[in-house]
């Protein structure tokens, strides 16, 4: 291990790597967190398929988790986050986000509850130093447990059955956004119905010591089933379509931000829903009381582009060719056939069905083409099939 | 139950000028001290070098001055001392030393510079001070007035300023002096209290805001602290204030963001619409609202706020009456300093650094007759452990024994800073509730977020000596603060 010529350490590699290894043909790797994880196996719109008609497998490992053990685990999480997380019942999972004391948002992620004194809380970013020092005052202990955990997302329809096959039992049972311990080919695993995909999907946590019989087991029925490992290049393409944004992609995080500007308050980025002003006091609350009642600047938006080249980084315009904000993320959608993409727009442009006009720079055999788009302000959820709610799942 | 316009928690000096300003104003008030004693830390102080215009207009008091000559003895191990008399602030001579004549002229010259220095700083020092991010007409205009200041006092002289007030004292006085006692003497007077050593970059700083605020580079015997405690302590029970002693404030119940009740050591709970704190920011946030209440990145703050107290007050008794060496007894009415050396501070605060206890500590002392009234540097502040008295004690009687003519010491009470902490609930036993640095001055006093009196809950105001002006007993803290609640009262 001990690298003597670089003065870096070389990225982790994570416990499903013998597989994601040999599978990843273009041997291109993206950096998540110091581990190594696929950009693109073989080819990215192949993963993205697989995802969206029958199942991609995702090594999500690297995600970040804390524990939160203690007397006043379910004070403290209440007290870090947006929403009301007081009457979280065992195996629920919540969607969360937390804000700093100014109302702009650090980071989101899902909190799973085991029981009334312990919970753990995933998220992209780090964020050990907020969580502790949030932690002050309340009788909990934040641990940082990310390495001791192998995580699969398992995502697309046929994502249920091929469980069920698995003998997993009564997995079709289980509701969106929660959890249970199951039995996965002899493997002991954690299996939520949660995911990035916007599709009926599953989350598998498991000891590192399980990870290649679980990884071996998902694609044991490949012979009918074709499902494909998918790398971080058709994540990006699903979770466009599913409405979700990601931190330092389509806002700044709070306590990464530089300029005071650039961080952004829920209600900018769409997730007014999220914040709960009648519950106790928690992080931002004073300041985002506020904040509602004041009209907003700015918001990110759905768009609905003209054409068919994808909009990424561009600058959006109002008709009088006035700029009024920029696009985050944006992707030919193959499910949806258009053109998507999320947006900030000025405040005379966040109604639904509001027109505004994209400059898209789409390169052509070494010359760009400058092509100027229309766009219509859509919600952000652009896929939402009835299959990801149904209880039972499909199998 | 009763209930009370407004709770001073805490009896210190601070809340009891707070206590008078809104009993005047009609506020029924209650101020709940842990001792039975009233004054908190000022009870230290035998004596103040000035009592500030602002404070004796607002409370329409009268205090006679002392009329005792002020002396302070720089004491040398060659028993070679050096003595200062000292008129006011401008005024100052030497009646012995061994300073050459021209180490003396730059001396006072030296005091001169800083004492131009500190009253453009009291200018704008006894004043509520502007928030900052708050974009308000008047919060820019007093940073403006306050830049106006400083440019007023000429090209040369604000150059000077602008080049000393980050600097450390050893620098400034290495250019100027070439005498050690007058350098260490001094230096005495930048560090005390604080957590700077001689070369600690913004001890300037501390030196030109503890001249501002007593009106003179050394802390003289002026006016009497128990008598100016007694007129505030008489002016609270002529307004009808009630004062509890013997309690303490376990939690301020906070509904909804606003001040409730506060809930007592013996299970009482006394509803108020505002409460003022005058204990220290970190007790007041951390124990008393509970973090539940407040903010993260708040917190964190407070959590940062540094408040490692570093001076430990030492009173021996002696059998007989004490007689320093080499000296005039007409001069044993003033202070004594014992910091030899720049070098010597600098060992001394090392020494702190590590949190342990320094073998050649420095002294400021008081004598009278038998008794003699040490404070201690450096002692640091422990978390998790406590000092060994005895070591203090016989650290001090070693070096007393070089200045003090044969003399047996009967009894001696030694308080470090823990126990401070225990006596007054001062986290970290601070004199002044949190160091006195450049990034926990003015408008970042204690913290941003809580400066101007106020904090993020409503009706709670902070008037403790960890809200600007600072520490020293100037009574400013605690008038400015009862000015805030009653502005944002709307009666002010």
């Amino acid at each position: 291990m001990d690298n003597t010529l670089s003065f870096t350490k070389p990225l982790l590699e994570t416990p499903f790597h013998k597989r994601t290894f040999e599978a990843c043909y273009n041997n291109d790797w993206y950096r998540w967190a110091g581990y190594k994880i696929a950009r693109e196996y073989s080819n990215t719109e192949l993963e993205y398929t697989s995802m969206r008609n029958t199942a991609g497998v995702l090594d999500i490992t690297p995600m970040h988790k804390y524990d939160i053990k203690g007397k006043d685990a379910i004070k403290f999480v209440d007290k870090l986050v947006t929403r009301d997380v007081t009457q979280i019942k065992p195996n629920q999972v919540m969607y969360i986000i937390w804000c700093n004391e100014d109302g702009n948002v650090i980071d989101d992620g899902t909190v799973f509850c085991f029981d009334k004194h312990h919970l753990r809380i995933f998220c992209a970013e780090r964020n050990l130093n907020w969580f502790s020092d949030t932690a002050i005052g309340f009788d909990v202990e934040v641990k940082d447990v990310s390495d001791s955990i192998a995580a699969l997302a398992f995502q697309g329809p046929l994502s249920c059955k091929i469980l069920h096959l698995l003998n997993v039992k009564n997995i079709e049972n289980l509701k969106p956004f929660f959890f249970d311990n199951f039995n996965l080919n002899g493997s002991k695993v954690t299996i939520s119905r949660t995911g990035f995909s916007g599709d009926l999907g599953y989350e598998i946590w498991c000891n590192p010591e399980e990870a290649i019989n679980v990884w071996d087991s998902l694609f044991k029925f490949n012979r009918d089933y074709k499902i494909l490992p998918a790398g971080m290049n058709a994540l990006e393409m699903v979770r466009i379509e599913a409405g979700f944004i990601q931190p330092n992609a389509d806002f700044m995080s709070a306590e990464q931000a530089l300029r005071p500007n650039r961080m952004r308050t829920p209600f900018e980025l769409g997730m007014g829903w999220l914040v709960d002003l009648n519950k106790n006091y928690f992080t931002g609350k004073r300041i985002l009381n506020d904040l509602k009642k004041k009209p907003l600047t700015k918001k990110l938006v759905g768009l609905d582009i003209q054409g068919d080249k994808p909009a990424i980084g561009s600058v959006l315009y109002d008709k009088n060719r006035k700029e009024i904000g920029i696009v985050t993320a944006g992707m030919w959608s193959p499910s949806l056939k258009s053109n998507i993409a999320f947006g900030y727009v000025d405040n005379h442009h966040m109604k639904i069905g509001s027109k505004v006009f994209a400059e898209i720079y789409h390169p052509e055999e070494l010359e760009y083409k400058k092509i100027w788009a229309e766009c219509l302000v859509v919600k952000k959820q652009f896929f939402n099939p009835q299959r990801r709610h149904k209880v039972p799942a499909d199998i | 139950m009763k209930k009370f316009d407004v709770i001073i928690i805490g009896g210190g000096h601070n809340g009891l000028v707070a206590a008078c300003v809104l009993s005047k104003k009609g506020k029924k008030v209650l101020v709940i001290e842990k001792n039975e004693k009233l004054g908190g830390l000022a009870n230290y102080a035998e004596s103040l070098s000035y009592i500030s215009k602002e404070v004796i207009d607002e409370l329409n008091i009268k205090i006679e001055k002392n009329v005792s000559e002020n002396f302070i003895s720089a004491l040398s191990e060659d028993l070679n001392h050096t003595v200062l008399k000292i008129n006011d602030s401008k005024n100052i001579e030497f009646l012995q030393t061994s300073a050459s004549n021209s180490d003396q002229k730059n001396f006072i010259n030296l005091i001169n510079k800083y004492n131009l220095f500190a009253r453009t700083l009291r200018s704008f020092m006894f004043k509520r001070p502007p928030r900052v991010k708050s974009g308000s007409r008047s919060d820019i205009w007093q940073l403006f007035s306050m830049g106006f200041k400083v440019r007023r006092l000429g090209k040369k002289n604000m150059r000077e300023l602008l080049r000393v007030i980050g600097l450390n004292i050893a620098d400034d006085l290495e250019d100027n002096i070439e005498s050690n006692t007058l350098k260490g003497l001094m230096s005495n007077e930048a560090v005390i209290g604080t957590n700077l050593g001689a070369r600690s970059p913004g001890s300037i700083l501390n030196l030109l805001y503890n001249q501002a605020t007593n009106n003179s580079l050394f802390r003289i015997n002026k006016f009497n602290t128990n008598s100016f405690l007694n007129i505030i302590e008489n002016i609270c029970k002529k307004n009808n204030v009630e004062i509890q002693t013997n309690k303490t404030v376990e939690k301020i119940n906070i509904l909804n963001q606003n001040v409730n009740s506060v809930l007592l050591n013996t299970g009482e709970v006394i509803e108020t619409s505002a409460i003022i704190s005058n204990t220290d920011p970190k007790t007041t946030y951390l124990e008393l609202v509970g973090a539940s209440n407040l903010d993260t990145d708040f917190i964190r703050r407070t959590k940062n706020y540094r408040t490692k107290g570093t001076v430990a007050k030492v009173n021996i008794e002696f059998e007989s009456e004490i007689k320093i060496k080499n000296l005039d007894s007409s001069y044993s009415s003033g202070k004594f300093v014992y910091a030899p050396d720049i070098k010597y501070i600098e060992h001394a605060f090392n020494d702190n650094k590590y949190n342990k206890l320094s073998l050649n500590p420095c002294l400021e002392f008081y004598i009278n007759k038998n008794q003699l009234s040490a404070n201690v540097y450096f002692i640091p502040y422990l978390i998790n452990s406590s000092h060994d008295k005895e070591k203090i004690l016989s650290n001090v009687k070693l070096i007393l024994e070089k200045f003090i003519e044969e003399n047996q010491i009967i009894s001696s009470i030694i308080e470090t800073p823990n126990d401070i902490e225990n006596k007054y609930n001062i986290y970290g036993g601070h004199w002044s509730h949190g160091d006195m640095e450049i990034d926990q001055l003015l408008m970042m006093r204690p913290f941003y977020g809580s400066s101007q009196y106020s904090t993020p809950i409503n009706g709670l105001y902070l008037c403790s000596a960890g809200t600007h002006p600072g520490g020293g007993i100037t009574g400013i803290n605690g008038i400015n603060a009862a000015k805030q609640l009653l502005k944002v009262q709307g009666n002010g």
